[in-house]
């Protein structure tokens, strides 16, 4: 086995309990969902801007030559890989609390809430 | 407004990860400022109102304000928001940490070589690190400071690093140290014959607040301790990459091997409110120990309660209840004039200080805060906004 493989990936959700807000069921998940939302939208955002200056810049497309354009089936590919990623942090509440599920967390308490 | 790392630990976010970094600090500048404001507005407006009304009286502390204003939704999207970007901040680096997990470990042992400064640093592979660290993501921060990914790894100090840069909105200034920067520039003007030879932190995490005491005392010899080998490293590779000698130590600041009276200055930022009630008091027994007659204990930290107003009290107690940092409010509760004097400390060498950030202000402002002190803090005091003052208390032995 190589040294790569036997590297443990970094652990990216927090452990321990999370306080419930809102009182209607799947709210609070909801909340976190459209942050990570407005997030990628924004890397969107950045993204779109620098393709913008650099085009213009350069004068290398029009608008209407995207409007009609086609991605390549390697690119499709590569674009639905990313997709897949871009899901995964979409909604990684979900996912993190699949693993706080499985973990055993010993953590000392908060106070206790008033 | 994000203040990327830059010294020769830093690792090179693709422009997708900047952009959520970058987005990340918007966001949190959002949630602690415009709907922090915001709650405040509903809660003068609506909840304090309805509360006088139902009790012939206003609320009599933050417990009574944080009951009364939970129910509110305004209340529920603040902190659903606040929580989950905490969470984000730390996911938005992750991944750049995480490419160059490899890299920075090698870096940081080129660094510890490097004869660029003198520092050292000294892990221990039978510590056991404190339950109050090893059993909790302190600030929703994954892995905490403490979990190591393999041998001589430094990956939680870069995600500490990167991560309180994203967090901190610039209020840290760019390397991280204004509290460090503000409180010591603030000390040698107020004590100008206090020329302190040796000097510890406690607490110290990666050492963002420790090197400006080398910096402005630089014949000074400084120590600093940690219970987290990851950053105590970091720490090292990050103050070698600066040219500041600081020797790093993973000790538990609750009983250090330092001998008796061995030092000027002992100092902390940001550290007690992360320790349980038992260790804060053996904490300040260790100073007490540790420093010379005429030393100075010295720590940066959230107002207590008793010098805040019950909305105030609540506003900052919130990271208790919510953020994982369970031992915060117990700490804020605590007087820390009364800790002090029962570590050995006399009643009347006890001090404290609000000073105004260096960063914003410059050093002018700082110098001229020695003879403005007026002891009272308000809702600029170590909060993340335009305006922010550190507050600082400790006492002489």
């Amino acid at each position: 086995m190589t040294a790569a493989a036997e590297k443990k990936p970094l652990r990216y959700s927090v452990r321990g309990k999370n306080t419930q807000f809102f009182s209607g069921e799947g709210v609070d998940e909801l909340v976190s969902i459209t942050m990570a939302l407005a997030q990628e939208l924004w890397v969107v955002k950045e993204r779109l801007a620098a393709f913008e200056a650099v085009a213009t810049k350069k004068k290398v497309f029009t608008a209407k030559e995207i409007e009609g354009f086609k991605f390549t089936p390697a690119q499709r590919a590569k674009l639905d890989a990313e997709s897949q990623a871009f899901i995964d942090r979409v909604f990684f509440v979900l996912r993190e609390r699949v693993e706080g599920l499985a973990a055993d967390p010993d953590e000392p308490p908060a106070p206790k809430e008033p | 407004m994000t203040k990327y790392v830059h010294h020769e630990m830093k690792v090179a976010p693709t422009p997708e990860e900047a952009a959520r970094q970058t987005f990340m600090s918007s966001m949190r500048m959002y949630v602690l400022l415009d709907m922090a404001n915001g709650m405040r507005t509903v809660y003068d407006t609506e909840v304090a109102p309805k509360f006088k009304r139902k009790n012939k009286r206003a609320p009599r502390d933050g417990i009574e304000v944080h009951r009364a204003l939970k129910k509110d939704t305004f209340f529920k999207f603040y902190s659903s928001m606040r929580c989950n970007a905490q969470e984000m901040v730390f996911r938005s680096i992750l991944p750049t940490v995480e490419r160059s997990q490899d890299a920075l470990n090698k870096k940081a042992k080129v660094l510890s070589r490097s004869k660029k400064a003198a520092g050292t640093v000294e892990t221990d592979p039978s510590f056991v690190v404190p339950r109050s660290v090893a059993a909790i993501d302190v600030h929703r921060m994954p892995g905490n400071y403490d979990t190591e990914y393999g041998p001589d790894d430094v990956t939680q100090g870069a995600v500490y690093d990167n991560g309180i840069s994203v967090f901190s909105m610039g209020f840290f200034g760019d390397n991280l140290d204004d509290i460090g920067s503000s409180i010591s520039l603030f000390i040698k003007n107020k004590y100008p014959k206090f020329a302190p030879k040796r000097i510890l932190d406690m607490g110290c995490t990666i050492g963002h607040n420790t090197v400006p005491w080398a910096k402005i005392y630089p014949k000074s010899e400084v120590h600093a301790v940690d219970v987290s080998a990851p950053a105590v490293r970091y720490g090292h590779a990050r103050a070698q990459s600066d040219g500041v000698a600081v020797h790093f130590h993973q000790q538990n600041a609750e009983h250090t091997n330092f001998e008796d009276g061995s030092f000027d200055l002992i100092f902390s930022s940001m550290f007690l409110h992360e320790v349980p009630k038992k260790g804060i008091k053996k904490i300040f027994k260790e100073a007490h120990r540790l420093l010379k007659p005429g030393g100075l204990m010295l720590h940066m930290e959230l107002p207590p309660n008793k010098m805040l107003g019950a909305y105030d009290s609540f506003y900052l107690d919130w990271d208790s209840y919510y953020n994982k940092e369970p031992f915060y409010k117990p700490f804020r509760d605590l007087d820390p004039e009364v800790v002090s004097e029962n570590a050995g400390f006399a009643k009347n060498k006890f001090v404290q200080f609000i000073i105004p950030s260096v960063g914003q202000y410059g050093e002018k402002a700082v110098k001229d805060s020695v003879k403005k002190q007026t002891g009272k803090a308000d809702d600029q005091t170590g909060r993340f906004a335009a305006g922010i003052h550190w507050y600082c208390f400790g006492a002489w032995k």
